[in-house]
């Protein structure tokens, strides 16, 4: 594909190749962003900016607009019959809801992990795979196998399937499978991970687990992280924005978030008066 | 009549005492009708299958399935061999229309085509299978002047098995969660890519469950081929047109109406045979769907 005959919204270069400039600098831009569920409104004038290599947490009452607000930075909400969005969602620059945006390319750019871990019932292998064979990412086996092994690495799986990696991906424990579709997302190289509740159905423990890992990770890529645990947002998060009936209501670094928020919902909702 | 329903007047709802001795007499019907259902859904099975068996294994042996058939005597080695190209043919020809339409009617739901296909699908169900050879032999065997042969009667089996294997598909495909389409789509996958890598794999032993559905009517049935496939003696020769084919159904048909005991052989032992087949099929079928065994065990380790 040649890139220059490609519309601007469709430029998206590897990550490898993109200049990595000072961190703080904002690679997702939100401003106006309406979304509708056929009639239903349900994301009212969000505003919002993500920097690169921050953790942003969401946080917010259930049924707030939190996950369909993370499924419009991807276009997962494409998939659902009678959803539109209306507003301006800027990543690197590009407006991704342009007409003729390419949203493979977007998809490849923008990973997620959803709530509950949805491994495919294929082999630890064939999973982590899976992203590199549909998009053509690996010329030969050494360098699938290459990418592999660096994939369950990086989501600190590695040591515990390197012997079995031929195994059913299902016979792996819910931590295990939530860690493999970590895996399996940064296959591909992404430069933004949209997480949804992405220890919500795990134990204390395996919880831990995950939060470290996005640390871990938040020194290369970008982390939007969904979560009901406040405790969790404050642990892992940079910033924080407090969603309420589809509106953001603030977004502020978490420290302040937590220590001194600035609107009267906010200190409501974090001390626990509602949500 | 919810205390008809043995299992909810299990319930453990706290009822006035004096309607008690009334739910019991309900109960006892309850159980009552389901014995009863029992025994003659038991009865009529038991019976066919001891008649089919008994008559069929005086009548098999090896003769019985190395030789074509003579006259009214001989064997079926030829019906067998007939029964197992025009079922398999049939679903050979049934099954890429019947997979591609099930996988529109699962995943292209919203268009105006999807209604119409599971209309014509429905209809197709329900036209008596005679109709079916009827209309094989107006067409394929008059009109087209393809004679009593393989054609026509693996095309009329196949008409009969698409609508099976389009909805056995459908509802195969349908049953995929949709978190593994999330997942794939969320990797950068097309629809298209998502169908082939992910959904239709993921639905396999549902739709070879429908296909063995398809395969097992096909086995067992008559009227179709009676206008289209004709009858033959031999082994088939590998013509496509213009050579009858024998199989089994027909030989039960044929030759249980015969004055000789050596034509009631042939019938009996067909049929000891079509109904094995089936047989043999619907548990494979189980054994494909079954969560224990088959695919999705070796998927979920
Ligand atoms: N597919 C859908 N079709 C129609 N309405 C939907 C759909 N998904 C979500 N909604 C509605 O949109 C609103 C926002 O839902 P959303 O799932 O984004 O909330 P959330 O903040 O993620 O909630 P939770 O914390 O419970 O996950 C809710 O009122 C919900 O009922
Ligand atoms: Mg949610």
């Amino acid at each position: 594909m040649n890139p220059t005959s490609l519309p601007p919204a469709l430029h998206f270069t590897p990550p490898a190749a993109a200049n990595r400039v000072e961190p703080g600098r904002p690679v997702i831009g939100v401003r106006g962003l309406d979304f509708f569920y056929g009639p239903a409104q349900v994301l009212f004038g969000i505003e919002l900016q993500v920097r690169e290599r921050e953790i942003l947490a969401l946080i917010g009452p259930s049924g707030c607009g939190k996950s369909t607000f993370l499924r419009c930075l991807n276009r997962m909400n494409d998939t659902i019959p009678g959803a539109h969005a209306r507003g301006l969602v800027e990543i690197d620059g590009h407006n991704i809801y342009a007409p003729h945006t390419n949203v493979i390319g977007l998809r490849r750019k923008v990973g997620m992990i959803f709530q509950r871990s949805n491994p495919f019932p294929f082999s630890i292998a064939e999973n982590v795979a899976y992203g590199l064979k549909i998009n053509g990412l690996a010329k030969n086996r050494s360098e699938r196998m290459a990418r592999i092994e660096s994939s369950l690495r990086a989501a600190g799986l590695w040591d515990e399937v390197k012997d079995r990696l031929n195994k059913p991906a299902l016979s792996l424990s819910g931590g295990q499978q939530q860690r493999l579709c970590i895996a399996r997302a940064l296959a591909i190289e992404p430069e933004i991970l949209l997480m949804d509740e992405p220890a919500s159905a795990l134990d204390p423990i395996t919880t831990t687990r995950i939060e470290e890992l996005a640390l871990e990770l938040k020194t290369r890529y970008t982390i939007v992280i969904v979560t009901h645990n406040l405790q969790q947002a404050a642990r892992i998060s940079d910033r924080t924005s407090f969603f309420l009936m589809g509106r953001v209501v603030e977004t502020d670094s978490t420290q302040r978030m937590f220590t001194n928020p600035s609107r009267k919902e906010t200190e409501d909702y974090i001390t626990g008066r509602f949500g | 009549m919810a205390s008809l329903n043995p299992a909810l007047s299990t319930l453990p709802l706290a009822a006035p005492r004096r309607r008690a001795w009334r739910r019991r007499i309900f109960d006892a019907c309850g159980w009552g009708l389901c014995g009863l259902a029992f025994l003659c859904l038991g009865a009529a099975t038991v019976w066919i299958l001891a008649t089919v068996v008994l008559h069929g294994l005086g009548a098999l042996n090896w003769k019985m399935i190395t030789q074509g058939t003579v006259g009214t005597g001989g064997g079926l080695m030829n019906a067998i061999e007939g029964t197992l190209i025009l079922a398999l043919g049939g679903i050979a020809l049934a099954l890429p229309p019947g997979l591609a339409a099930g996988i529109y009617l699962a995943e292209f739901d919203t268009g105006w085509l999807a209604p119409v296909i599971r209309f014509f699908s429905d209809v197709l169900v329900g036209v008596p299978s005679i109709v079916i050879g009827y209309f094989g032999y107006v067409t394929l065997v008059e009109d087209l002047g393809w004679g009593f042969s393989a054609a026509a009667g693996g095309i009329a089996l196949a008409i009969i098995a698409l609508p099976y294997i389009t909805r056995g598909s459908e509802m195969a495909i349908r049953q995929v969660p949709r978190e593994m389409r999330d997942a794939a789509y969320a990797l950068g996958a097309s629809d298209s890519r998502v169908v082939m890598s992910i959904t239709v794999p993921l639905a396999l032993p549902g739709v070879l469950t429908g296909v063995l559905l398809a395969l097992a009517i096909a086995v067992g049935e008559t009227a179709p081929l009676l206008y289209t496939a004709g009858w033959s003696n031999f082994l088939w020769n590998g013509h496509l047109i213009q050579e009858p084919v024998g199989y089994l159904t027909y030989a039960i048909w044929a030759f249980i109406t015969e004055p000789f005991a050596s034509a009631h052989a042939l019938a009996y032992a067909a049929a000891l045979l079509v109904t094995g087949f089936v047989l043999v099929i619907s548990i494979f079928a189980r054994l494909a769907l079954d969560e224990n065994t088959g695919w999705r065990r070796r998927m979920r380790g």
